[in-house]
């Protein structure tokens, strides 16, 4: 009467074992696919001028704060305005294709159109001011931007991600004098650093959610 | 929904403010990744602007000929929000609610931007180049004709550089004439003043002089022009340690802000407070006992209090009222003392509106310029001043909205909004502000001062004129320091002798003196709104969905009725009924109110606007009226009040958006809340405050839950229900600080309204003489929030510090937070309240939204969050300086505009706070203690002063 | 042996005790009878008019949830400060609902209730039906249903978990494991049925289809070995489910502490009462049910009687229950619970209060007489009845209690909407759907465990039983 042969039976198993690979593989897809440092880290617009950090604050050595000027009083670290740019390039470069947006936007008023690297989800409030003052250095988040020819996110910048260093900032922090250097290494462990850090200045950053969902 | 054309997105937002420069646009970028942000920084950054922060800027809004003085907040160039003047000497850093509602009209989609034509009955947009070459010429030849048939119809004001523009018209176009129109005038005022001094005189009353204040129908707190100084001094004379504590005594109709504070109230119809003075008149110049116990208590106290009292009349009573008040007054040897006169701006030699309208009946008018105002809408309705519009073959209206007026018109020209001018105005006392726009405008508008000056050929430009008006001959830094201040230091007007001069009143009308009225002889009292005003504010959302102090009523209005003549005449709450006035008649919706007088309908003005816009109602797109004309029934003849009402109940039921039920009709209801408003809302008298200081608390129970570790800050609050008044300021600055989104008459119904702070009131004792309490009710960020341990994805969690933080990006709304929170101070965003202005084309409202503070989508939970990102801001700025935030620097949006100063916020675990030492004022208790979850907001107990010998006499 | 004591043994002797099975049935019979309903060409005329309803009102459901979710939860009648409405009434109701089945199918086996065999199946079906009806409202109900998964302990970027504290929470695993384990329970029974119906399958693709689900049962000692085995087991785990899901139920309102929910009686209260709506829903579709497929034999009156013995048990209990509210509430002294029970009884909300009490508590002790026990339309009323008392008692605790809650500034009153009528009218259409597919496509009998009642399970006994 059964329609199904004995051999049939042998399928059970196979069946079995295949439902419960495909469970792990969905899982594992999403669990890749969907992870910030899949979708984020390593993002690296086309940018309207092909302005090269590498060159500027590498070669060139411009501090940070050169451009980026108001990183250590507010939230934003400021994109420069053209004036900025200028500044140089008036007399540098004056007849440079590749410059061109930037001699146009000077002389329109219109401004440059940069492509955001480093994105936040819009409920998520971060200050510059905030982490710069305290020791956190700028290659931290942003990776060794002085040798980037092209802008490029190097962190997942996730919520995990942040949380690791607000609950164990120690291996992070360094003597805010030296925030902007992209090359600095600390003589002792970094851990040790940061611990004498956070004793000196009272650092204990917070993990409520307020701080940086309002 | 057409009143949530207001709210902009969370995403446009943000994202609009995220970038460095102005603006910014959208694009998707190519590969796996969300669509990619532009930065647009600027060519050359502003000097001293850094993006993403905000700047404030002084600057004042006229209303009625009276300026507020404000300091306004501008994000990225762009003004966010609206706060009082701290450095002014009457407004004091605070502000009303109206004043900061204008934040809102800025950016509303209605605020007018264009001119329109009308022409044979259709309507054409023009531009100010086809207008100003044109309208040259026509002036041009006007002027040939001396001004012959041109008419200038504007608001009375108290702008300098109007008045001279004003003079240079007249040597200009000597046959013109200037009429003033306003619909709630101070014009009984200065005839009573001048009836009693022969001169306009202004009032200016020194409340912290005063130890028994007078108010009859005068509503110090609330529509005052100085309720802010008024209410301010009225509370710091209220405090218990005061020596001598303040008694307010009441005689009004209908419940005014300031009736809700009384000691002693006594609800009078309108006409009946002539008899009513004339008796303690008479009484106090040693007359026998007159009637009534609350007279003569009122007139032992006045005796004995005689340079320490102040009796103030309101601008509805007739000018024989304030005449006997002033002379009472210098009799009782008050004047000089607890109040001091100072000019007022008299208007002769102006044109009266009604001999305006008759001269264009007559076809006398060819020329009418209009500055602003609304007359088609608000003018007496005998004038029929929309028909004697159609005479007129060139009228102009400069005005904020293409409103009713303007459609009546041939020209529509779009006024700038007062951010947005150049000009000047003076507060109560004469301290002359200064107005300067914090941003160019948004679209072409202009000021009446522009306007004017291209009547009159002005030589100088608005800036110009202003500053030569304002501060002439000032050196520039001077000037800098008035641009800086927002108004001119010690520019006060003096005070002035006021010689009383020997007048007689006439005895009142038979009827006043009658205790009993039969329907068609009811008296109907015209009264402006608290939120609308005279109806200017029709089309602003946020005051439209505010809850009127009193009747907590949000869109709309309702003639109020007292118990017993709704009894009488068969009218119900919430019901349709008709009111005649001799010929004409209106259909309104009908309330019962405690307090209300019998026999006296009191109708609130500037409701029922025909083209106000898509939120106060606009016929011509079929968005339905909001509220009732009450102007349909206003005439000449009684502009205050009407004395032959007739009530025709309809029996056809209407639903009244009230935000608290009124459904506790049933008697259990009734007998749990009077129940229990004593022990929430807590009012005791000083007498007995004095016997016993301590107010019952709840001693700490056993929890389950382990206690928040206590170490390190904890921020609290604490509100003074003795200070509190109830005026909705509060509520104002928190809609603006926390982008809370209005959601429309159909969801206030529903009870879905979103305000972060509200503002219980409770009626407690006898209906005719109700106490009124007011408690404004925060999210009291319980040590143990009930909210946070139901919440399956912890999307409300308690920080370090013991604020109850509400995570929008996490709550995934179940809604079981908001169930479980006692104080039912959790709001639920049941649709997408912010859906309109994520549409194309509503870039300029989003440019309105605080973009420190996340705009809530659809589905998501959200409440007070104590403002903290006026926390997290003031933290951080001064731990980059080293230091901790000191007491007083993080201040809320609610305590930083409170008039009356009754919320104050800081560090419960600093025992020098402020609000550390209101926690352990003995008048302090926590609400609903006893369910042990430790709010972190504590109130202090209200006091009444009652005068003992009518102390029994009310509940 | 002594007479008195004989008598005392011949009464206690089991072969006494009436026929659980009526009619001449043989082995033989039973599965003709119960799998003829099956096998038939065609079903009833009714069944076809029924089908058509209650699908028309699924497919109404499905549009009623794509409105919901397309434009938020304010298309429903919930409020403040009723944030909760009829989703979650209704949620409640259908638990409730869901309880009779692995009742009837463990807790009876485990005490050996024979009678429960002709009944459990439909019964267990219909808990799964009422399951799913009720799982549907928890999801959709939510604002922002799309991130509904955060309910899971999933590891995620954000290093976030869900709140252990909350009730809700644990409702999610406790609902879930109730489908589960019922589910399983359901289909186990199933299997050696499903074979006969294969093995007596006239086409091919009910061979396959039945075959493929009946795992290849061959009905070999070792194979009932196992089976009897793995049911007991299954029996014993869903015992204490039964129990549980309930009393988790109850704890979303008695962890609270909104009064008129923060109460320690909730959880056997819940359970007596979702016993109670559980066996009167089994009652209301039972017996049209056995009217239609013609199982009176099989499904005795016996047993719709004992049925109503256990409703009118429950629902007294039930009853007690709303008693010892009250009394407690009194007793309590605590101002805010004691307004909210006389609120209930004589506040805005009274009409549903007393519909509650006439139904739960007033009509069930009509089943106090036989006659009226018996009574197949009496009983079919009753049942019904109760379960429109069922309803009303959610609707009260939940919405009664919320529209007035501590302050009364921030009093309410809950009306609902039309979405929310249909959306109800939508779950009553879905459950009854599942049903008449089951009716027309299992075995709607337990065969195999009615053949154990029958006297020929027991041949080798001298007087035909046991």
């Amino acid at each position: 009467m059964n329609v199904f042969p004995r051999w049939m039976n042998a399928l059970r198993v196979l069946a079995g074992a295949s439902v419960l690979a495909a469970g792990v593989y969905v899982v594992a897809l999403f669990a890749y696919g969907g992870s910030p440092k899949t979708i984020n880290a390593g993002f690296s617009p086309e940018q309207p001028v092909p302005f090269s950090h590498a060159l500027h604050a590498g070669e060139l050595g411009l501090d940070c704060r050169y451009c980026h000027t108001t990183v250590e009083i507010a939230a934003r670290a400021a994109i420069p305005p053209t004036e900025t740019c200028m500044n140089c390039h008036l007399r540098i470069r004056t007849q440079s294709e590749l410059l061109k947006p930037v001699f146009d936007s000077w002389a329109s008023g219109e401004p440059v159109h940069w492509k955001r690297v480093h994105d936040l989800p819009d409920y998520v409030y971060f200050d510059h001011s905030a982490h710069v003052t305290r020791g956190v250095g700028c290659v931290t988040c942003h990776g060794r931007i002085d040798t980037m020819e092209r802008v490029r996110q190097e962190q997942p910048l996730s919520m995990g991600w942040c949380l690791d260093c607000h609950r164990n900032p120690a291996p992070n922090l360094r003597p805010p004098e030296f925030a902007t250097a992209m090359d600095w290494q600390p003589e002792r462990p970094a851990a040790e650093v940061g611990a004498e850090i956070m004793q000196q200045r009272h650092l204990k950053p917070s993990t409520d959610c307020s701080t940086c969902h309002r | 929904m057409s009143s949530l054309i207001r709210e902009p997105s969370d995403v446009s937002r943000r994202r609009f403010l995220q970038v460095m420069g102005a603006s910014m646009a959208l694009a998707s970028a190519s590969g796996c990744h969300w669509e990619t942000e532009e930065i647009l920084p600027f060519q050359r950054r502003p000097e001293g602007r850094v993006p993403g922060t905000t700047r404030r800027f002084a600057t004042s809004i006229e209303c009625s000929g009276v300026a507020a003085s404000l300091l306004v907040t501008s994000y990225d160039g762009r003004p966010i929000k609206i706060e009082g003047n701290p450095l002014h000497p009457l407004d004091r850093g605070a502000a009303s609610a109206r004043s900061q509602a204008a934040i809102l009209d800025l950016y509303d989609p209605d605020h007018s931007r264009g001119l329109v034509q009308a022409f044979e009955g259709a309507s054409y947009p023009r531009s100010w180049k086809e207008f100003d070459p044109w309208f040259a010429g026509h002036m041009a030849q006007v002027r040939a004709r001396k001004g012959a048939g041109l008419r200038i119809l504007s608001e009375p004001s108290s702008s300098l550089a109007l008045a001279s523009l004003r003079t240079r018209l007249a040597e200009l176009h000597p046959q013109a004439r200037w009429v003033e129109w306003e619909p709630c005038a101070r014009t009984n005022k200065i005839a009573g003043s001048k009836l009693a001094f022969g001169r306009a005189l202004r009032v200016q009353p020194r409340i912290e002089q005063v130890n028994t204040l007078v108010c009859l129908d005068a509503d110090l707190f609330g529509l005052h022009p100085a309720a802010l100084a008024n209410a301010r001094a009225f509370a710091a004379r209220r405090r218990p340690e005061e020596a001598q504590p303040l008694r307010l005594w009441v005689v009004e109709s209908s419940l005014s802000l300031t009736g809700a504070a009384a000691d002693q109230r006594l609800a009078l119809r309108d006409e009946q407070i002539l008899p009513f003075l004339l008796a303690l008149e008479a009484r106090l110049a040693g007359g026998k006992a007159a009637d009534g116990l609350f007279l003569e208590s009122l007139a032992d106290e006045l005796l004995a209090q005689r340079g320490a009292a102040l009796i103030a009349v309101g601008p509805r009573q007739p000018a024989a009222v304030h005449a006997l008040a002033h002379r009472i007054n210098a009799n009782l040897g008050n004047t000089g003392k607890t109040l001091l006169y100072s000019e007022e701006s008299d208007p002769a030699g102006v044109m009266e509106l009604g001999e305006l309208a008759r001269e264009m009946e007559a076809g006398a008018v060819e020329t009418l310029v209009v500055l602003g105002g609304n007359p088609v809408y608000d003018a007496p309705c005998e004038l029929e001043f929309r028909r004697a519009l159609r005479h007129v073959p060139l009228a102009l209206h400069l005005s904020h909205y293409r409103d009713e007026t303007s459609r009546a018109c041939t020209w529509h020209l779009p006024r700038a909004h007062a951010l947005e001018s150049w000009g000047d105005c003076a507060s109560w006392d004469g301290t002359r502000c200064l107005q300067q726009p914090l941003i160019d405008p948004i679209f072409p508008r202009r000021t009446p001062l522009e306007l004017l000056g291209a009547i009159c050929e002005a030589k100088l430009g608005a800036p110009e004129l202003v500053r030569a008006c304002v501060a002439p001959g000032a050196s520039d830094e001077q000037w800098k320091k008035i641009l800086h201040d927002g108004f001119v230091e010690g520019s006060a007007a003096r005070p002035v002798e006021a010689a009383l001069a020997s007048f007689s009143v006439p005895a009142p009308a038979p009827r006043a003196l009658a205790k009993e009225l039969r329907n068609g002889e009811l008296e109907l009292v015209f009264a402006p709104d608290r939120n609308l005003y005279d109806g200017r504010s029709a089309n602003n959302s946020w005051l439209q969905e505010t809850p009127d102090a009193i009747t907590k009523m949000t869109w709309g209005n309702a003639a109020i009725f007292a118990a017993e003549t709704a009894a009488a005449l068969g009218v119900e709450d919430s019901t349709l009924v008709k009111l005649k006035l001799g010929t004409r008649e209106l259909e309104v919706a009908a309330t019962v109110l405690p307090g209300q007088a019998t026999g006296s309908i009191t109708l609130h003005l500037g409701h029922g606007r025909s083209a106000a816009g898509l939120v106060g109602g606009l016929e011509q797109e079929n968005i339905e009226t909001v509220g009732f004309d009450a102007y349909r029934l206003r005439s000449s003849d009684a502009l205050d009040r009407a004395g032959s009402l007739e009530v025709m109940p309809t029996g056809k039921s209407w639903q009244l958006a009230r935000t608290t039920d009124p459904a506790v009709t049933d008697s259990i209801g009734r007998k749990q809340m009077e129940g229990l408003v004593e022990e929430l809302a807590r009012v005791r008298t000083l007498a007995d405050f004095r016997k016993e200081p301590g107010s019952e608390r709840e001693s700490e129970h056993e929890s389950l839950w382990n206690k928040p570790v206590a170490e390190g800050v904890r921020w609290g609050m604490a509100i003074d229900l003795n200070s509190c008044i109830g005026c909705n300021a509060c509520a104002l600055a928190c809609q603006a600080e926390n982008n809370v989104p209005v959601v429309g008459r159909e969801q206030v119904i529903r009870g879905r309204e979103m305000s972060w702070i509200r503002i219980d009131r409770y009626f407690t004792g006898p209906e005719r003489s109700p106490r009124v309490r007011f408690q404004p009710l925060t999210c009291q960020h319980c040590e143990s929030a009930p909210c946070e341990e139901v919440c399956p994805v912890a999307a409300t969690m308690h920080s370090a510090e013991g604020l109850n933080d509400m995570v929008y990006n996490r709550c995934i709304g179940t809604r079981y937070c908001a169930n479980n929170c006692p104080f039912k101070v959790r709001r639920f965003n049941y649709f997408n309240y912010h859906k309109a202005i994520e549409a194309e084309g509503a870039e300029v409202q989003r440019m309105l939204y605080n973009p420190e503070v996340t705009i809530r989508h659809r589905g998501v939970m959200e409440k007070c969050t104590f403002c903290v990102q006026r926390i997290q801001a003031a933290k951080i700025h001064a731990k980059n300086e080293g230091r901790a935030p000191a007491d007083g620097e993080i201040v809320t949006a609610c305590q930083q505009t409170c008039p009356t100063q009754a919320i104050v916020f800081g560090d419960l675990a600093d025992p020098k706070s402020r609000v550390a030492r209101l926690h352990a004022e003995s008048r302090g208790y926590a609400m609903l203690a006893e369910l042990n979850i430790g709010p972190r907001t504590t109130y202090l107990e209200k006091l009444v002063n009652p005068h003992p010998a009518l102390e029994e006499h009310d509940g | 042996m002594t007479a008195s004591a004989t008598t005392k043994v011949r009464l206690d002797e089991p072969y006494h005790r009436p026929l659980l099975i009526e009619g001449a049935e043989d082995l033989a019979s039973v599965t003709n009878r119960v799998c003829g309903v099956v096998e038939r060409p065609k079903p009833p005329r009714a069944w076809y008019i029924a089908i058509t309803i209650s699908g028309s009102m699924t497919l109404m459901l499905g549009a009623m949830v794509v409105y919901l979710i397309s434009t938020g939860v304010g298309v429903w009648g919930n409020n403040a400060p009723a944030f909760w409405g009829w989703d979650i009434v209704n949620f409640v109701f259908w638990v409730g609902i869901a309880h009779a089945g692995t009742l009837i199918s463990a807790i009876l086996f485990l005490l050996r209730q024979k009678w429960r065999t002709s009944i459990n199946r439909a019964a267990e079906a219909m808990t799964l039906f009422a399951v799913c009806c009720a799982g549907m409202y928890p999801a959709v109900h939510v604002g922002r249903i799309w991130v509904a998964y955060w309910l899971f302990p999933v590891p995620n970027q954000m290093q976030m978990w869900p709140n252990f504290r909350s009730p809700l929470l644990w409702d999610v695993f406790a609902v879930s494991t109730y489908a589960t384990v019922s589910a399983l329970f359901w289909f186990m029974g199933l299997v050696p049925d499903l074979a006969t119906l294969r093995d007596r399958a006239t086409t091919k693709l009910k061979r396959v289809l039945y075959g493929f689900f009946a795992l290849g049962w061959r009905g070999s000692a070792r194979h009932w070995q196992r089976f009897e085995r793995a049911y007991l087991l299954l029996a014993a785990l869903a015992t204490p489910l039964v129990l549980s899901v309930h009393s988790v139920v109850s704890f979303d309102f008695a962890v609270s502490q909104v009064s008129g929910w923060h109460t320690t009686i909730f959880p056997p209260y819940f359970v007596a009462g979702a016993i109670f709506s559980g066996f009167a829903m089994v009652v209301t579709v039972m017996v049209p049910a056995r009217e239609l497929f013609g199982l009176k034999e099989l499904v005795t009156l016996r047993h719709l009687e004992n049925m109503n013995k256990v409703i009118l048990a429950t629902g007294s209990m039930v009853g007690l229950a709303y008693a010892t509210e009250f009394f407690i509430a009194w007793y309590g002294g605590n101002p805010y619970e004691r307004f909210t029970f006389v609120n209930r009884a004589f506040g805005p909300y009274a009409w549903a209060y007393w519909i509650m009490i006439f139904c739960n508590v007033v009509v069930p002790q009509f089943f106090w007489s036989k006659r009226i026990r018996t009574n197949l339309w009496l009983m079919v009323v009753v049942a019904i009845l109760v379960n429109v008392g069922m309803w009303f008692e959610r609707f009260v605790i939940i919405v009664t209690s919320l529209a007035r809650t501590y302050l009364p500034s921030s009093w309410g009153y809950f009306k609902p909407t039309w979405v929310d009528v249909c959306t109800f009218a939508g779950t009553i259409g879905l459950f009854f759907t599942l049903f008449l597919l089951f009716c027309r496509f299992l075995p709607m009998v337990a065969i195999a465990e009615v053949k154990t009642v029958l006297p020929a399970a027991h041949a080798h006994k001298e007087n035909g039983h046991e």
